[in-house]
């Protein structure tokens, strides 16, 4: 990904933005942008999602394979997300082996959904010690207008809740649909103009400085942390997103189990 | 294409199992300015295959190596999504995806204006989000819709179709399961105003009549194709 | 604004040809603001010219481009309903610089191809290696296009009136087709704009602007910037 120019002009307006308590597109600090999730849009994948964040769009498809589960944990299947962000996202990304921002991307996620203990591996064993089916979670960007790592959270979970163990096809029994136990929601928080927002646009995100995603699991337990790019926080700025985080996530999570 | 000829794909009456004639085309729907980052989008579903092509460009072509003073260079990429097909694709590098990627390039250098562009980089992205068969017809297609979308001057929008032959009849537009048992695969890149070629590959058996027969079909299947996308070019207006 | 230029046989788009309507009372008169797609056929090119995104085939005028035609007088063209900004002589940009040597700086037009700044033509006077005080990565400039080659090689100025750093206000973009409905007929869109939000706004011809005033009027400028391009867009959808 090359490193795309920041305008100076650009940072000062953010900041001077944020000192009136006002942003880009007119929003208030915690509002996000309008928000569609849908279900079952991809025909050959076993589960899938699209989101649609104001101009941010992803896609999630949910696909199945049979494993030899590790000797270790003979009695486990396996859940692995994988995240790609190809050259359709916008001009900035380009395309080759994935670039340390895309990994960074599919680990946040991954870590969410397995922390959440959501899906129970031990229920994808088939044979102990031979055969598990291995889940597998496919994120892929399609236009990047900022905070892809939310909706490729929104999407992934409400993919895989939306998928159906395809038995049959490889002959062994019925077709079941996926159990999901829970519904980890992903909030990501960027520091633009010295205070955090919530859902930064792409030009905030290119303006701004660090970012934070926190996933939060049904009970409002805290599931996975990250802090990206260069700055620093206080605990109280913390405190303060962790609030709205709380909010935020139960309102989605009623969206993806609506 | 391995010729199982005793599976039946076409009945008595001379329909193929999913009800079509022999010359028609699976149901086709465009839309364009489906990437809204991008210049230029299109989003095609042919049957159940679906690409999503953004076009991004004319920009500066990074890397320097890679500019040419007297044109602009096209940098196509078609890649298959992991969920695109029953088993999944892995990511990741493909000799079939960079021959793809080639030839739709090669088509499409031969429409679009490059020499109005001189050491610049029109970057195509063709994103196969679900398989069914034909995936680079729909791609090179509706790449052309997404270059019109941008803005991108060329002489003519490109038509791919391809016909094959099934159980000794030769039929247009194959769908996966006529695929798997298809004897022959006749793809070709059609510019419609003109009824030129800039596209064509083929595999399989064909008889110099049933070759006569599967490249007239793509000529009427394409005009047919052609009509959508000026449709969809032109929103309803006219 | 400059003489129509020429590149390679073809009448380039400018912001005096692509008004919004076209007043011309030709033969094609029924034919106005008809959509047409590349392609398509426009008729014979006999007592025509070709103009911007027209191609004349064997005698007859084709569309090179997705647009509205338009005739004036003789000529026929297409208004793109997208374009990307092409730099030609005398336009008025405002520029990003990305990079620096001792003697140049190269700047970011919004163009296929970045553009240099040397330092004779630079706003003030730099001593060798000095360039970095005087214009840094990331500051933004109100320049002249003083050259563009046929290769694309193109070269900016800062010398003229009002062409300097910009240091404050916002920058907003549209698409440089656009430009011509956003000033409007005689300047009229414009000048009822900067009435009404109270900012100072100057319009460079690669589609970026500069929005000096309080936030309050940078909104309203850009709301107006954002329905026009909404409204811009309404031309091809789903089928």
């Amino acid at each position: 990904m090359a490193a795309p120019l920041v305008p100076k002009l650009l940072r000062a307006h953010l900041s001077d933005l944020a000192s009136n308590d006002a942003r880009l597109d007119d929003r208030g600090q915690w509002d996000g942008r309008e928000t569609k999730l849908e279900i079952g849009v991809l025909p050959r994948a076993e589960g899938s999602a699209r989101v649609t964040m104001g101009n941010t769009i992803v896609l999630a498809g949910v696909k199945f394979q049979i494993m030899t589960p590790y000797p270790d944990r003979p009695n486990q299947g396996g859940l692995m997300c994988s995240c790609e962000v190809r050259s359709i996202a916008g001009r900035h990304w380009e395309n080759g082996p994935p670039s340390p921002q895309s990994i960074e991307l599919g680990r946040v996620v991954d870590r969410g959904i397995r922390e959440s203990g959501c899906i129970d591996v031990d229920d994808l064993c088939i044979i102990p010690g031979e055969k598990a089916w291995q889940v597998i979670l496919d994120l892929h960007a399609i236009s990047d207008d900022g905070n892809l790592f939310d909706a490729f959270a929104l999407a992934g979970i409400a993919a895989l809740r939306n998928a159906t163990i395809p038995a049959e096809r490889f002959e062994i029994g019925e077709d079941t649909p996926l159990k999901v136990s829970k519904t980890p929601i992903m909030c990501s928080y960027h520091k633009v103009g010295g205070r955090f927002v919530y859902d930064a646009s792409y030009r905030e995100e290119l303006g701004g400085d660090e970012r934070i995603h926190i996933t939060l699991g049904d009970d409002d337990h805290v599931h996975s942390l990250q802090k990206g790019l260069k700055g620093i926080f206080t605990a109280d700025e913390f405190a303060e997103i962790m609030e709205h985080a709380k909010s935020r996530c139960s309102e989605l999570r009623d969206m993806v189990n609506g | 294409m391995g010729g199982y000829g005793d599976v039946q794909m076409i009945d008595d009456d001379g329909l193929r199992m999913d009800g079509r004639k022999p010359g028609d085309v699976r149901p086709i729907t465009i839309e364009t300015g489906v990437v809204p980052v991008a210049d230029g989008s299109c989003r095609m579903t042919w049957g159940t295959n679906e690409a999503i092509v953004a076009v991004y460009g004319p920009m500066e072509a990074h890397p320097r190596k890679i500019q040419r003073q007297d044109r602009a260079v096209l940098d196509v990429t078609y890649n298959m999504a992991p969920f695109s097909t029953t088993d999944r694709m892995r990511p990741g590098f493909n000799r079939r995806s960079r021959e793809i990627s080639k030839v739709t390039a090669d088509a499409l250098e031969s429409v679009v204006l490059l020499e109005l562009y001189p050491r610049s980089k029109i970057r195509i992205s063709i994103e196969i989000v679900s398989a069914e068969a034909g995936t680079r017809c729909v791609g090179l297609t509706a790449a052309s819709v997404a270059l019109a979308d941008a803005g991108i001057p060329m002489t003519d929008l490109v038509v791919s179709v391809a016909s094959g032959k099934i159980n000794d009849v030769v039929v247009c537009d194959l769908n996966k399961e006529e695929d798997n048992y298809g004897e022959a695969d006749l793809p070709m890149g059609v510019l419609p105003n003109s009824g030129e070629l800039v596209f064509l590959q083929m595999d399989g058996d064909l008889s110099p009549d049933e070759f006569k027969q599967a490249w007239d079909y793509n000529m009427d299947a394409a005009m047919e194709v052609h009509k959508l996308m000026v449709d969809a070019l032109k929103g309803g207006e006219n | 604004m400059a003489a129509s230029t020429v590149m390679k046989g073809w009448p380039v788009a400018r912001l005096d040809t692509m008004s919004r309507e076209s007043s011309a009372d030709g033969p094609r008169d029924s034919r106005r603001a008809l959509v047409v797609v590349p392609g398509e056929d426009l008729g014979v090119s006999e007592g025509y010219e070709a103009g911007h995104g027209v191609l004349v085939v064997d005698g007859r005028l084709r569309s090179t481009k997705q647009g509205r035609m338009n005739t004036k007088g003789s000529t026929v063209s297409v208004e793109p309903l997208h374009t990307t900004y092409m730099p030609r002589p005398g336009d008025l940009v405002i520029g990003h610089i990305e990079g620096c040597t001792n003697n140049i700086w190269f700047v970011d037009i919004g163009a296929p191809f970045n553009s240099i700044l040397p330092m004779s033509l630079g706003p003030a006077k730099v001593e060798f290696g000095g360039t970095r005080k005087i214009l840094d990565i990331g500051d933004s400039i109100l320049c002249r296009v003083q050259e563009v080659e046929e290769t694309h090689q193109s070269v900016v100025t800062m010398k003229g009136l009002g062409l300097r750093k910009i240091k404050s206000g916002a920058l907003d973009e549209v698409d440089p087709h656009l430009l011509g409905r956003l000033i409007g007929k005689g300047g009229n869109f414009l000048r009822d704009l900067k009435l009404e939000s109270e900012c100072r706004i100057v319009v460079a011809e690669n589609g970026r602007l500069w929005i000096d005033g309080d936030l309050d009027g940078i909104f309203k400028v850009r709301n107006c910037l954002k329905e026009l391009s909404l409204e811009a867009r309404q031309v091809g959808g789903v089928n």
